[in-house]
């Protein structure tokens, strides 16, 4: 089985800077870390590999700082690894990085399942999934919790408003995954062998024979007009009394804002 | 990797093992998955067979956080798998080196006797020839790792006569007739690491357990401690990080006149001379990790790193303690622990006074250029 993993470099939340001029994010690789929620999805693609034999190649669009993400996904247990890195990618929207990650996994060439974040934690718009999906023309299931691998379709289970759905879906397929394995770390040896055996891969427009109008800017059809910060209010309430009181009055509060429901 | 298993497992139990004087156990088998056991032990014995960069690079990440858990491994990895694995022979790397690196048994290194330690030709154990075994006697004290090691490093005269000539290193497993651990010592830092006495009374140890040669115990001592000193040096490093990192978060939190300390001229004054010091510690570790990775002679530089870092160690933490206040002194923040445990840096594996003499031993043997 050949799966392609999408994964992206974020952010750290309290490092977040925007540039005032093209309100894009300001990238440090000091603060940067793989997003959270796509080590889920690079651990399913591990989990998949173990059961039955599968090569996993993981792809990211951005800088070339971005590949150290791809580093980390290898040494997770990754085989391949793709870059997708040109400058006239930047400002694209989510529209414009699906066509350049639909471009990249077109290269690859054979797939049978992508595995995507559920979302970023810094765009966070949970909308690459579903957008990448419309664009190679393959179904889509988010909030994928199992898959099961069966002879030209998988079996997958996810949770949604309560329920429990239990899916079959023909092959090739694109999931977002919301599994909450634990976060395994890689070892040692793992580390050593991944920057002595691999490499990364690193494609631009041209390598992936794209186009340029539909790449950065002019491919999106979204743009940030403006950006304001918005300060959260915070303040602080002394409830006075007795230790009962002071119960009975938080208790209150709490109802009347309906934090307890 | 090393900065996330610090912060994942170690950060949330630091305090409490410190305080309970308690070994953690639960988180030795995690360590060993990851290949900590073994960071540059042979691939063929499960090592991960790392530069030396990359082994101080974890050590100063582990003790960042938790200075007894990176002594636990500096010494585990610097002067008892990197000895084992530079002069045992391939049966004994087989049988002991294997269990080492997997974490399955942990190490420890027995030089200190209570009447010697910085002069090492001063001991007083003996092992004496009878047929295929020693019979060892032995008083260590100070042991790191004592009252958990499964395999042990014992410095030794086979020649109790000449201790020059009969200076040896012998392996001795834990649960030999004869083998003891003695009291756990009641230190004022590293509480997490079980420091104790091994006391080996009649203790019969196969000759094929010797380590090297017969008379050659000196020299595997002394390349066990040149490496050693690099992962000391590394710890110290982490704990001067670890100290700044609390100041720092402290600074930035606590208000006095108004505005944060770290608003205060006197306070950044501090942070900056704190800053430098972690900065120059870690690049003189490094270079010795360099030096040793090229194959260069390591006596020098290790020695230069291991006083360096100690001393920045004390000090940064020491300066922690005063940008805290008396929550410095309290035991309600991490800042006292690092305190503490800095200031062994400067005694063990070597204390300050020793490298000082190597050092200069160096520079003096070096001339003029």
């Amino acid at each position: 089985m050949d799966i392609v993993v999408c994964i992206k470099q974020v952010v750290a939340g309290d490092r977040v800077k925007i540039d005032p001029r093209t309100y894009n994010l300001v990238r440090s690789a000091e603060f940067s870390y793989i997003n959270p929620l796509d080590l889920f999805a690079i651990e399913m693609a591990v989990q998949l590999k173990k059961e039955q034999s599968a090569t996993i190649t993981a792809v990211t669009m951005g800088p070339q700082i971005s590949e150290e993400v791809l580093w980390e996904a290898l040494t997770l247990g990754a085989d391949r690894a793709v870059l997708l890195s040109d400058p006239r990618f930047s400002a694209s929207d989510t529209l414009a990085t699906s066509y350049v990650l639909g471009m990249g996994i077109r290269k690859i060439g054979k797939f049978d399942l992508i595995l995507c974040g559920m979302r970023t934690t810094d765009g966070d718009t949970g909308q690459v999934g579903p957008q990448l999906a419309e664009e190679l023309d393959v179904p889509y299931i988010s909030a994928v919790e199992k898959v099961k691998g069966e002879k030209g379709s998988f079996r997958v289970e996810r949770v949604s408003d309560g329920f429990r759905e239990i899916v079959e879906v023909s092959v090739p397929a694109l999931f977002t995954i919301s599994s909450k394995t634990a976060v395994r770390l890689p070892s040692l040896i793992a580390i050593q062998d991944t920057f002595t055996r691999n490499s990364i891969e690193c494609w631009n427009l041209e390598d992936l024979n794209a186009d340029p109008d539909k790449v950065g800017r002019a491919g999106s059809g979204t743009w940030v007009e403006g950006l304001t910060p918005t300060a959260q209010k915070k303040s602080c309430v002394l409830i006075e009394g007795d230790p009962r009181q002071q119960a009975r009055i938080l208790l209150s509060k709490l109802l009347e804002k309906n934090l307890l429901s | 990797m090393g900065r996330q298993f610090a912060k994942m497992e170690l950060a949330p139990i630091a305090k409490e093992i410190d305080e309970e004087g308690r070994f953690p156990w639960e988180a030795v088998e995690k360590m060993g998955s990851l290949n900590l056991f073994g960071i540059q032990a042979p691939r063929q014995y499960g090592g991960a067979e790392t530069d030396s960069i990359s082994y101080c690079l974890v050590i100063e990440e582990i003790s960042r956080v938790c200075a007894s858990m990176g002594l636990m491994l500096a010494v585990h990895n610097g002067v008892v798998v990197h000895p084992v694995s530079q002069f045992g022979r391939d049966e004994q790397k087989a049988k002991f080196l294997s269990p080492l690196v997997a974490g399955e048994k942990i190490g420890a290194f027995c030089l200190t006797e209570p009447n010697a330690g910085s002069d090492a030709m001063a001991i007083e154990s003996t092992a004496l020839k009878e047929g295929d075994s020693y019979l060892v006697n032995a008083n260590k004290i100070f042991v790191t790792n004592g009252g958990v090691a499964d395999i042990l490093i014992i410095f030794t005269s086979v020649d109790p006569g000449n201790v020059k000539k009969g200076f040896s290193a012998i392996l001795v497993e834990r649960g030999t007739p004869g083998f003891e651990v003695g009291l756990l010592e009641n230190n004022c830092g590293m509480r997490a690491n079980p420091v104790s006495s091994i006391i080996l009374n009649d203790c019969r140890v196969p000759k094929t357990n010797l380590l090297g040669q017969e008379g050659e115990g000196f020299k595997v001592a002394m390349a066990a401690l040149d490496n050693g000193r690099i992962g000391i040096a590394a710890q110290a490093v982490g704990i001067a990080q670890g100290a700044l990192d609390a100041s720092l978060r402290y600074a930035k939190e606590r208000i006095q006149f108004r505005v944060p300390l770290s608003q205060h001229q006197a306070i950044q004054l501090m942070l900056a001379d704190m800053g430098t010091m972690v900065e120059a510690a870690r690049l003189l570790t490094l270079n010795a990790a360099h030096v040793k990775d090229r194959g260069g002679d390591l006596s020098g530089p290790s020695a230069m790193a291991k006083l360096f870092a100690g001393r920045a160690a004390s000090k940064v933490a020491s300066m922690g303690v005063q940008i805290h206040g008396g929550y410095g002194y309290s035991k309600d923040y991490p800042i006292e622990r690092y305190f503490r445990d800095a200031r062994a840096t400067e005694i063990y594996e070597g204390t300050n006074e020793i490298q000082q003499i190597v050092i200069a031993r160096e520079l003096l043997k070096r001339g003029e250029e």
